[in-house]
């Protein structure tokens, strides 16, 4: 009895089991085959060797960044709405990939309520727009420095903690930014949402058009990367690669830690700022639906899923999770089993994500 | 150049050291030896402000410095080699080189040939990740990372730790040189024989006090620390 359940079958036929009041008979049955296969399979296919990408990434950025703007450039020109409203989202969410994969990737400080300072970004914008009658311009820097402060008035109090009670924190800041969204009726409308936001104009000319809109993302996320690879390479980057490499050994080279983390912080949820004021300015909505748990899930998953502290990566990161699930629309209920199972077998395969900054392999 | 008076510093209600005295001259070479947990470390850590003094001072070239923090300390010139070397796994030994010159990257080119002239075997690894290299020349990285900043004083911490015996004659062969070229040095050490040897100076410490201190000569020939330390 004892080895039985144990086994792989027991395994399988007890999750399937369990998944059944869920959902109909065949797809419960479809469950168990899968995880049936995977517990056999999983020995098994760690032995594979997977061969390192199967072309070398050129030398210089030069001639690819080109060719990437070029592509984008062009894309309204030929794509359907649909594609656009997705590549809008896409592009929404590389700038927040980028912003977390400073705090994460570059600094090496788990952040698992990033969807927190996307949400006070696009919350400043649309209420700053509906309240105040502020235009999308002035409030864009608004928003990404109050993003920012609140970025500062975490970090003060949860840097001082490490690991997973860093990630605990940040974690619990999320529910707290969301909860207090949802529940601040007077204030932030509750769950009802703020409508009615106005869509940037330029020069007299609305960009509320999808085609507008998207040059518009477009242009910010080429900001973006254009300063964060900046930083990056600054001094100040410096200090963070050390940062997340080893504290201590930071500390006695000089480097201030609590500052530079806290520098991390501030720069990171700045872009998420960014992100939040393009979301309110696209969908014209906001509400504390938009921002949950699952948001800031989704956004590490992109950074981890491209490579821990790569820029290119944490793009690459957002394009996949983002055209992923409207090429699996028909699946949409399997979107997060899927999801998972993919970075599992990230994990065991390139650990340092698609493009990952360093080998991580080389000695520890 | 560098004087703890009186100096108490404790992890939580564990009292390390009890009021230390201890001096540095400039040009010198200076050892603290003891057995484990006599303070030793805590000395340097206190020194290097990643541990806080409870009480008394630390004086550098005339201004207090205790309790101010790590990076500030290194600003003023003492750079540290902590114990187990801590260099940075990943990243290249040019990089951990570089990340060594941060606060001070005055002559940079000037400061990395010499480092590269004291260890060759750092330039021909220089492009190889910190973590491939064995023990004796991770420690040689972590003591070039140091130097790197161009400190007026460098602390070392048990640089002898688990290497072979032909690394800790190199190791200890470049701390001479780096005295000779006019660098102060605080050593920490287990090995008590070699250090004394090289020492100017040293002090015994044991359970957090400085039991004896003179001149290294003095020390290798004195029957108790021949006992406890020279196992003779």
């Amino acid at each position: 009895m004892k080895r039985f359940l144990h086994s792989p079958v027991a395994v399988a036929l007890c999750a399937a089991l369990l998944f059944l009041p869920l959902k109909d008979l065949k797809s419960a049955a479809l469950l168990f085959v899968f995880i049936l296969a995977g517990l056999y399979a999983a020995p098994r296919i760690r032995r594979i060797k997977i061969p390192p990408l199967p072309f070398k990434l050129p030398r210089t950025e030069g001639p690819l960044q080109i060719l990437a703007v070029a592509v984008f450039a062009l894309l309204p020109l030929a794509v359907k709405d649909y594609y656009m409203d997705v590549l809008i989202m896409f592009g929404i969410y590389a700038i927040l990939a980028l912003g977390l994969n400073v705090i994460v990737g570059f600094t090496g400080q788990l952040n698992l309520g990033f969807a927190a300072f996307y949400a006070i970004g696009a919350y400043t914008y649309a209420l700053l727009n509906t309240r105040l009658g502020l235009g999308f311009w002035p409030s864009l820097p608004i928003a990404a420095c109050f993003a920012s402060l609140s970025g500062l008035v975490l970090g003060v109090p949860a840097l001082r903690l490490k690991g997973d009670y860093l990630a605990i924190v940040t974690l619990g800041f999320g529910e707290i930014v969301r909860i207090v969204l949802n529940n601040w009726d007077a204030f932030t409308k509750g769950p009802n949402g703020i409508a009615g936001i106005a869509p940037p104009s330029m020069a007299g000319i609305s960009l509320g058009k999808l085609q507008h809109y998207y040059y518009l993302v477009f242009l910010m996320l080429i900001a973006a990367v254009f300063v964060i690879r900046r930083v990056e390479s600054s001094k100040t980057g410096r200090a963070w690669l050390a940062i997340k490499e080893n504290e201590i050994a930071a500390s006695t080279m000089g480097i201030d830690t609590t500052a530079y983390k806290l520098y991390a912080f501030a720069f990171g949820t700045f872009w998420a700022g960014i992100a939040g004021t393009l979301f309110a300015g696209k969908m014209q909505f906001v509400s504390p639906e938009s921002f949950t748990f699952m948001e800031s899930v989704l956004i590490l998953s992109m950074v981890i899923l491209g490579g821990i502290g790569n820029v290119y990566g944490a793009i690459l990161g957002a394009f996949i999770l983002v055209i992923m699930p409207e090429l699996l629309r028909d699946a949409q209920l399997y979107r997060m089993l899927v999801l998972g199972i993919c970075l599992v077998a990230l994990m065991i395969f390139r650990p340092q994500g698609l493009i990952g900054a360093k080998d991580a392999s080389a000695g520890r | 150049m560098l004087r703890l008076s009186g100096l108490h510093t404790s992890y939580g209600p564990v009292k390390a050291l009890k009021g230390i005295d201890i001096e540095v001259r400039e040009g010198e070479i200076v050892c603290l030896i003891g057995s484990n947990g006599a303070g030793k470390s805590t000395a340097l850590m206190t020194i290097s402000g990643v541990l806080k003094p409870d009480r008394g001072e630390i004086e550098f070239e005339g201004q207090r410095i205790e309790g101010a923090a790590p990076d500030k300390i290194v600003g003023l010139g003492i750079s540290q080699v902590p114990e187990g070397r801590r260099i940075f796994p990943r990243l290249s030994v040019l990089e951990n080189l570089e990340l060594g010159a941060f606060t001070n990257n005055a002559g940079y080119g000037k400061k990395l040939d010499h480092i590269f002239s004291l260890f060759p075997v750092l330039k021909e690894r220089s492009k190889q990740p910190g973590g491939t290299l064995s023990g004796g020349e991770q420690q040689m990285l972590a003591i070039g990372r140091a130097l790197m900043a161009a400190p007026k004083m460098l602390l070392l911490d048990e640089p002898s730790l688990g290497l072979a015996p032909i690394m800790v004659s190199k190791i200890f062969k470049t701390i001479k040189e780096i005295n000779n070229e006019g660098g102060t040095v605080l050593l920490v050490e287990q090995n008590a024989r070699a250090a004394l040897r090289l020492a100017n100076r040293a002090y015994v410490l044991e359970s957090g006090t400085v039991k004896l201190h003179g001149t290294g000569e003095d020390l290798l020939h004195n029957e108790e620390v021949r006992k406890a330390y020279l196992g003779e």
